[in-house]
């Protein structure tokens, strides 16, 4: 029985890795699509684009000016003019206007200097963040200006009362999107990989008709079944080591804080679990081109629904729930929490045990479905 | 010549007909995706959880707390007095922010002196945690806006400074294109441009190779077809299938979602078919270049959805991307038709702003196609 089980793996793994071009796209999965999606940026506001159109040309409106740069805003131009600012909202060369006016200095001399903040609100998170810059910032100066008034001054010697925020982030104390968004991108592309690869191959064999030979095998149907997934899960962990280690460590120096022993023993689980799900997949399909579409029906909700996008604490109600059963959600926050934050199983123990049900789940509808072949 | 091209596209159809489970995912794929990220993807961070390291336990920072906790952006998850306990929420993801109010907090406050607080954020979600940031110092400025007041007010300065803020420097503020602020206004349009990139590239990317795969193709290389004829014969049908997908999209926009449309039907429908053509061409190139579907499959995943989800310009405007970013953005055809995609939605501009993008598309596509037919060879082996 181990002979058959051992000599049906072997084909299964000669099969995928004599197929040169499919591991070639792996490859370039697991380290050219990992550095793509490192490399850009996200939506937060750095070297938010800007035009400034400065009226007053005073001491007062360039000190301001001088603030707003590095590094939340960016100045891409100074304005000429009305037709200038009009131009580059439209083209989406700027993102926010500030029109500083004529006489701005001589009302900043009275208390009472205004500017006017055009904002592109078509990507409205970007523009609530900057606008919420730009007001520190000229609270801040209006302050200092304040702070001048030698009454004033006296009053409060150690500089006007405020509460000074010193904000500082764990974990990723620049906010380096890469650290973050190669680790997300080698996430989903294993989920995505190891469900494909699976359907794939299973699917292929329903098309060329050699199903039936295997079915006429002395194979088990546990056999079969477990020959089918073992090549993909070793695969796959072998690429998303690699990945790991060089490209998101080894290229965006992301710090992997955790433990391996810990990663890989629950990655291989889910691995399993995402491999199950393509088979069964497969058994519902009759050609690749059903199981694609299908994949995608079930794969896009899981990723969309793991927090990764929309974090689980701003969900809906139902969004909440949904996410529940998406296996992603443990895995993405096992795979932060132990890798960012080094966390051991004292902290992630409830993701592994949602992976574990979940896994179960998929692996016990792959089987039953897998099981009805052989009727 | 033409009736050629014809008689591939009937057969392609007659085809796409004859499989109801496929042509019915190929409608109820991108709809479905819609739904979910229509109704679900806010990408609002709200209710974050909030924990406080307390040392001070007065009415004033009990206040300052308060002022946090009144929003929509942060839910309290605990006042602790203990800076292990606040590690360890931080840590275990209980909360994403931690501030620390120092004990002297209410004596510095009642004198009129400045305080610190430490505000620490999780940066492991490093877009998340940012947006936090902007949230507490919104919070914090507001807080230092009322207290300078009262101290403005106390030294009898408050009256003298006319207008609301009590600062020589403040701003008014004006929003175009979205007033609302709404997020459903840019990711609705925006999911639009993303799902019609992969999900054509997808459909595309098997059409050639799995009549190669099951060796029908010889069929139509024996045919007196010519190879440009092949390839828009395959093209047609679906192009046809991804523009009805398109207005079933559009139409799901407006009525179901209520995105504020303020442009031209026609300038984002020519937009649409031109990109749609564009989609479907590149997944038609992979499929003339691999030799499995397994292969098209995965290429047209990961030429179309990372490039286009980070660099097209859905979530930042492209020109807060980096020189190499900005060139990238360029290379991958949802960024054109997100100009004239969101432009349409929310500017209301015109053909004679966006004749550039459309050009730059048009151009892109009969690029992609002249390398598809460069690409097929009729011979065999």
């Amino acid at each position: 029985m181990r002979g058959r089980l051992l000599a049906m793996i072997g084909k299964e793994f000669r099969q995928l890795l004599r197929d040169i071009p499919i591991l070639g796209v792996l490859v370039w999965a697991f380290t050219g699509a990992v550095y793509v999606a490192g490399h850009a940026i996200s939506m937060e506001t750095r070297d938010y684009p800007v035009v400034v159109y400065d009226l007053a040309r005073g001491s007062h409106a360039r000190e301001l000016i001088a603030r707003l740069r590095k590094p939340h805003f960016k100045i891409v131009r100074f304005a000429g003019g009305d037709a200038d600012i009009l131009r580059d909202l439209d083209a989406g060369k700027a993102a926010l206007a500030i029109v500083i006016p004529p006489d701005f200095e001589r009302q900043v001399e009275r208390g009472q200097g205004r500017f006017q903040i055009i904002s592109d609100g078509t990507l409205s998170l970007s523009a609530t963040i900057a606008g919420a810059n730009i007001a520190e910032v000229a609270f801040d100066y209006g302050v200092e200006i304040l702070a001048r008034d030698g009454r004033l001054a006296r009053l409060a010697p150690e500089g006007l009362p405020r509460v000074e925020a010193r904000i500082r982030a764990e974990y990723n104390p620049n906010f380096v999107n890469a650290w973050f968004a190669s680790l997300l991108e080698m996430l989903n592309l294993t989920t995505l990989v190891a469900a494909l690869l699976t359907a794939a191959a299973m699917v292929r064999e329903k098309e060329h008709g050699t199903l039936e030979q295997l079915l006429m095998s002395p194979l088990r149907p546990a056999e079969l079944f477990v020959a089918k997934i073992v090549p993909t899960v070793a695969v796959v962990l072998l690429f998303s080591l690699a990945s790991l280690f060089g490209v998101v460590h080894g290229v965006f120096d992301t710090p992997i804080r955790g433990s391996m022993l810990l990663f890989y023993p629950v990655s291989a689980i889910y691995v399993f679990a995402a491999a199950s799900l393509g088979l069964a997949i497969a058994m519902l399909a009759r050609n690749v081109a059903q199981a694609m579409l299908m994949l995608i029906l079930v794969l896009f909700p899981m990723m969309f629904l793991s927090g990764a996008f929309t974090p689980p604490e701003s969900m809906s109600p139902w969004m909440r729930y949904a996410s529940l059963v998406s296996p992603m959600r443990y895995y993405l926050d096992f795979g932060y929490q132990v890798l960012f934050k080094g966390n051991g199983l004292a902290q992630v123990w409830p993701d592994i045990v949602g992976i574990l049900v979940l896994g179960g789940a998929m692996f016990g509808v792959a089987v039953w479905r897998f099981r009805r072949l052989f009727r | 010549m033409l009736e050629r091209v014809i008689a591939v596209a009937r057969k392609e159809t007659r085809e796409l007909l004859r499989d109801p489970v496929y042509l019915g995912l190929a409608f109820v794929v991108p709809v479905a995706l819609m739904l979910l990220f229509g109704y679900g993807l806010t990408l609002d961070v709200k209710r974050i959880p909030i924990l406080f390291l307390d040392l001070d336990r007065s009415a004033t920072s009990r206040d300052y707390i308060d002022g946090h906790v009144n929003s929509e952006y942060f839910v309290l998850a605990g006042v602790v007095g203990d800076r292990h306990a606040a590690a360890d929420a931080l840590r275990d993801g209980r909360a994403r922010v931690v501030v620390e109010i120092p004990p002297d907090f209410a004596r510095r406050i009642a004198a009129w002196r400045p305080v610190a607080v430490g505000v620490t954020v999780d940066g492991s979600f490093p877009s998340r945690g940012e947006i936090a940031s902007g949230y507490v110092t919104a919070i914090n400025t507001l807080y230092n806006q009322r207290l300078l007041a009262r101290f403005l007010a106390r030294s009898g300065r408050g009256g003298a400074v006319a207008g609301g803020g009590a600062l020589p420097v403040s701003m008014n503020y004006s929003v175009w294109y979205n007033p609302t602020l709404e997020s459903k206004n840019f990711i609705v349009p925006g999911m639009m441009v993303i799902i019609q990139m992969l999900f054509p590239a997808l459909l595309g990317a098997l059409l050639i190779v799995r009549e190669r795969e099951s060796g029908t193709i010889f069929n139509l290389f024996c045919a007196p077809v010519r190879r440009w004829e092949i390839i828009a014969g395959k093209a047609v049908p679906y192009v046809g299938v991804v523009f009805l997908d398109y207005i079933l999209l559009f139409a799901m926009s407006i009525w179901l979602f209520e995105v504020r449309f303020v442009g031209s039907v026609w300038v984002l429908a020519s937009g649409a078919l031109l990109y749609s053509t564009c989609t479907i061409g590149i997944g038609l190139l992979i499929s003339v270049l691999t030799r499995s579907q397994l292969a098209a499959m995965l290429i047209a995943f990961l030429v179309t959805v990372t490039p286009a989800f980070n660099y097209s310009g859905f979530m930042a405007p492209v020109a807060s991307q980096d020189a190499v970013g900005q060139f990238a953005a360029r290379l991958v055809p949802a960024t054109y038709f997100m100009d004239v995609l969101r432009g349409s939605y929310l500017k209301g501009l015109g053909f004679a702003f966006y004749w550039p993008q459309l050009a730059a598309l048009g151009a892109y596509t009969a690029l992609i196609y002249f390398l598809a037919w460069a690409a097929l060879r009729k011979r065999i082996g």
